[in-house]
């Protein structure tokens, strides 16, 4: 009797177990472990009102008003509609109801009352400065009265600065906000962050205002999210063969042969954010002659880097912007594309003649010319092959590969420098103020252009826009002038890569947003 | 001995002043600054000069070296520039892992070290002398941030026994300790084996071999014992590289530690927090060289002498 009862119990246990098994998915099936992008890790800190350095688990914690979409389109998310004042001076905003932030306070008109003036004396006070008074119109909606018309509202308010605090946890926290503990209103809650190493986050059960660029309104189907920093790309890519993590959410273009060979893996690729390009130092001879960085911009060749050095992944850069935006979709006159016998013509006028060695002479002296780059593969194999191409139309370029973090400062001492390559990653036209303006040059105004068209042209696209449609051509303005000055050769624009184990995660048919981020997050299965 | 001990902690001060200059006039007076990686594109120059003189970064370098040490003898790190955190307090986060990984590692390497070297002196131009001269060979020259990759490759890839990286799990300890200890290995068992055969040509082994005494009893009791001292001496140099022995290793294998608060924060140009990991790691290597001048003075009288 007793064996009996011990084998019944036993037998009813293991059936218990067979069923529970196959009722529930076992909890480490929802969770998940991403690699950041290696121009995301050493993010220190998720306090988006004063970080200057955030990283993807910040979208995560904290919402913002509006989303951007790949083709620049705003959406709402803890915004649900606006408007402006057909004189810009005036922006209204219909706040989302219902939305709690992690500490269980309310989201209303009043959190951006407090929020907005929170900016002042920070490193990111430029991008609400535009902004005179916050108005409370009802529980939930504001009015911001500008001081000037910002046509870049939108964009601002759509960066990861414009992340939303919970006003409570913020105040309680103060300097040790973001550091300690990170309360937002977003799909996770941050759990453990260490700096350079790894953020814990775990899912907002009760999140349930996603924006519409997501098909799942929340909450995110992931429950436990872990983002590792992993700073040699081969070991993140040994960890994901492996199945030690489930996303790489950047992959070196080095890296996606590799990748692309495993049959678990997965690579995406986006219309990229980023441009490779060669500034001229417009102070130094002999670039101070626009004859001749006329020539060195046309000597460049595009597509032969483009196919020897990228595989034909990414796209040809023929203007300094990203081609997603408005504003590179200039008169195709003024974009710079290869072309070598012009370039020679050019030397020939300008004065450097051919002469013995294949290099280029005036007076003498040999046309020689310094080219700077930094560490890391691409800028020097891009750099590499800049050089010979120069070399095919008689310019000797001498190649010094600086130090990422010394760079700048090298650049600051403003005529140790002719050409340099490098990249920026960007997707707001006021880029070209930021590196062509009479007021920062040396870095990053690395051309030392000063031309008072320029400055004339640029203080009207960042300035004397009202509407988005006036700033869309004022900067098309501004860019065409900077591109007719030759003062820095386009090279190439890489696209963006992430790489996933097909057999963790399942992703959504398209990747809504600039890059993946929130919106996607929010659709990704584990399997 | 105490005197010995007095007079060598004494000479430790003007070495950490000197120290203290040169961590913080070359982190200075490279190229760059905490404020490239703080302005936001769009931020005006004025903006910038305003974060300048925040962090004081505006003020003669000798004064800014002087607030900074008199703050240090209050025990005071500063606080991060980027990292917005006091630097005692990402130190003592970091530390525990740099000291785990580098003291394992140091255990191992003078274990195996010393074991393979004897066995080299003992069965010296027999095959096993020359596997252990091949290993040396190897673990000297082969750099460590490639055997980190190979190591992966093997052990974590191909054979899955261990994890490719992070430091979740003990288990993930085991290829960081494996590639920063083979170093040590090649080292500690070269200088025991030439140690070995230099006291084993001394006259007191001839007299132990004359009185009948076995081979290895000599080689393992007597001669090995007495060969310890230039090993003991390498080791104790090696005590300050528990911390600061696994720059590169902590890199390759995504582990924290004072080796990769170091590169992320050299990377930021974060000041406060480059002179903080670079004291951290001068004062190991100090504190290191002075417990082994410690442990000499205590197992010769000669060294005693020395400082008289």
């Amino acid at each position: 009797m007793i064996s009996f009862t011990r084998s019944f119990r036993l037998v009813a246990l293991a059936a218990v177990s067979v069923c529970s098994m196959a009722a529930f998915t076992p909890a480490w099936a929802q969770d998940a472990t991403f690699v950041l992008n290696s121009r995301e890790a050493g993010a220190p800190t998720y306090n988006p009102i004063k970080g200057t350095k955030l990283n993807i688990a910040n979208n995560l914690i904290f919402d913002r008003m509006v989303m951007q979409d790949a083709d620049q389109s705003f959406h709402g998310q803890l915004a649900q509609s606006w408007e402006s004042s057909a004189d810009g001076m005036s922006w209204t905003f219909k706040l989302r109801r219902g939305v709690k932030f992690h500490d269980g306070e309310p989201f209303n008109a009043k959190v951006i009352e407090w929020w907005i003036p929170k900016f002042k004396g920070t490193e990111n006070a430029f991008m609400v400065e535009a902004i005179d008074k916050i108005i409370i119109v009802d529980d939930y909606t504001v009015r911001f009265q500008m001081k000037n018309p910002d046509p870049s509202m939108l964009l601002n308010m759509a960066t990861s600065f414009m992340g939303i605090p919970s006003p409570k946890a913020y105040d309680a926290l103060g300097d040790k906000f973001g550091v300690t503990a990170a309360v937002g209103s977003g799909p996770f809650k941050l759990a453990s962050f260490t700096v350079g190493q790894q953020t814990k986050l775990v899912r907002n059960d009760d999140y349930r205002w996603a924006s519409n660029l997501s098909a799942n309104q929340g909450p995110a189907k992931i429950k436990n999210l872990t983002l590792r920093e992993i700073p040699e790309d081969s070991t993140a890519f040994l960890e994901l063969k492996t199945g030690g993590v489930d996303m790489l959410l950047g992959v070196p273009t080095d890296f996606l042969p590799r990748i692309e060979a495993e049959k678990t893996l997965k690579v995406v690729t986006m219309p990229g954010t980023e441009v490779f390009y060669m500034p001229m130092n417009t102070s130094v001879a002999p670039l101070t002659d626009m004859k001749v960085r006329e020539a060195i911009a046309l000597a460049v060749n595009q597509k032969e880097i483009l196919t020897s050095i990228f595989g034909g992944l990414g796209a040809e850069a023929h203007n300094f912007l990203v081609s997603s935006l408005q504003e590179s979709k200039i008169n195709p006159k003024f974009n710079i594309s290869f072309n070598a016998e012009r370039a020679k013509k050019l030397l020939d006028e300008a004065g450097w003649a051919m002469a013995a060695g294949g290099i280029r002479a005036k007076a003498g002296a040999p046309l020689t010319v310094k080219l700077w780059t930094q560490n890391g593969t691409q800028f020097k194999r891009v750099t590499e092959v800049v050089q010979a191409q120069l070399k095919a139309v008689g310019v000797n370029a001498e190649i010094t590969v600086q130090d990422p973090a010394s760079i700048n400062a090298m650049y600051r001492k403003k005529t140790d420098h002719q050409l340099a390559v490098r990249a920026y990653d960007y997707t707001n036209a006021d880029i070209l103020d930021w590196f062509f303006s009479g007021t920062r040059l040396g870095y990053p105004n690395i051309s030392m252009w000063n031309d008072p068209k320029a400055e004339e042209l640029n203080a009207k696209a960042m300035k004397g826009s009202r509407t988005w449609e006036e700033r869309v051509t004022n900067f098309k303005a501004y860019h065409e002038y900077v591109m007719s000055q030759f003062v820095f050769a386009p090279i190439y624009q890489p696209t963006q890569s992430f790489a996933y184990s097909q057999a963790r995660l399942k992703l959504p048919d398209t990747i809504r947003g600039i890059k993946i981020a929130t919106q996607s997050i929010m659709d990704i299965e584990v399997k | 001995m105490l005197n010995y001990c007095a007079k060598r902690l004494l000479l430790l001060v003007p070495v950490f002043l000197a120290v203290s200059v040169v961590i913080f006039m070359i982190i200075h007076l490279v190229p760059g600054d905490p404020i490239d990686n703080m302005v936001q594109i769009g931020s005006s120059p004025e903006q910038k000069a305003a974060l300048i003189a925040r962090y004081g970064l505006d003020q003669p370098l000798l004064l800014q070296y002087g607030v900074w040490l008199r703050n240090l003898f209050t025990g005071d790190l500063g606080d991060a520039i980027i990292m917005r955190r006091p630097v005692f307090e990402l130190i003592a986060e970091n530390l525990p892992h740099s000291l785990r990984l580098g003291g394992l590692a140091f255990i191992f390497s003078t274990v195996v070290g010393i074991a393979t070297g004897a066995l080299a002196a003992v069965f010296k131009d027999s095959w096993i002398d020359r596997s252990v001269m091949a290993l040396i060979l190897l673990g000297s020259t082969l750099p460590s941030f490639w055997l980190g990759l190979l190591m992966i490759l093997l052990f974590a890839v191909q054979l899955e026994w261990f994890p490719v990286s992070g430091a979740r799990t003990w288990t993930a300890l085991v290829l960081p300790v494996l590639t920063i200890g083979l170093h040590g290995v090649a080292l500690v068992s070269r200088v025991t084996r030439a140690a070995m055969l230099d006291v084993g040509r001394r006259d007191f082994v001839l007299m132990l071999h004359a009185k009948g005494l076995s081979h290895r009893r000599i080689q393992l009791q007597h001669v090995l014992r007495h060969a310890l001292l230039p090993v003991v001496t390498i080791l104790s140099l090696r005590i300050g590289w528990i911390v600061g022995g696994a720059v590169t290793i902590e890199f390759v294998f995504a582990r924290p530690g004072l080796g990769s608060l170091l590169i992320t924060s050299l990377a930021q140009r974060d000041y406060p927090v480059v002179q903080g990991c670079l004291l951290m790691l001068a004062m190991a290597v100090m504190l290191g060289t002075l417990l082994g001048d410690m442990v000499q003075a205590a197992m010769d009288p000669r060294v005693r002498d020395s400082l008289r």
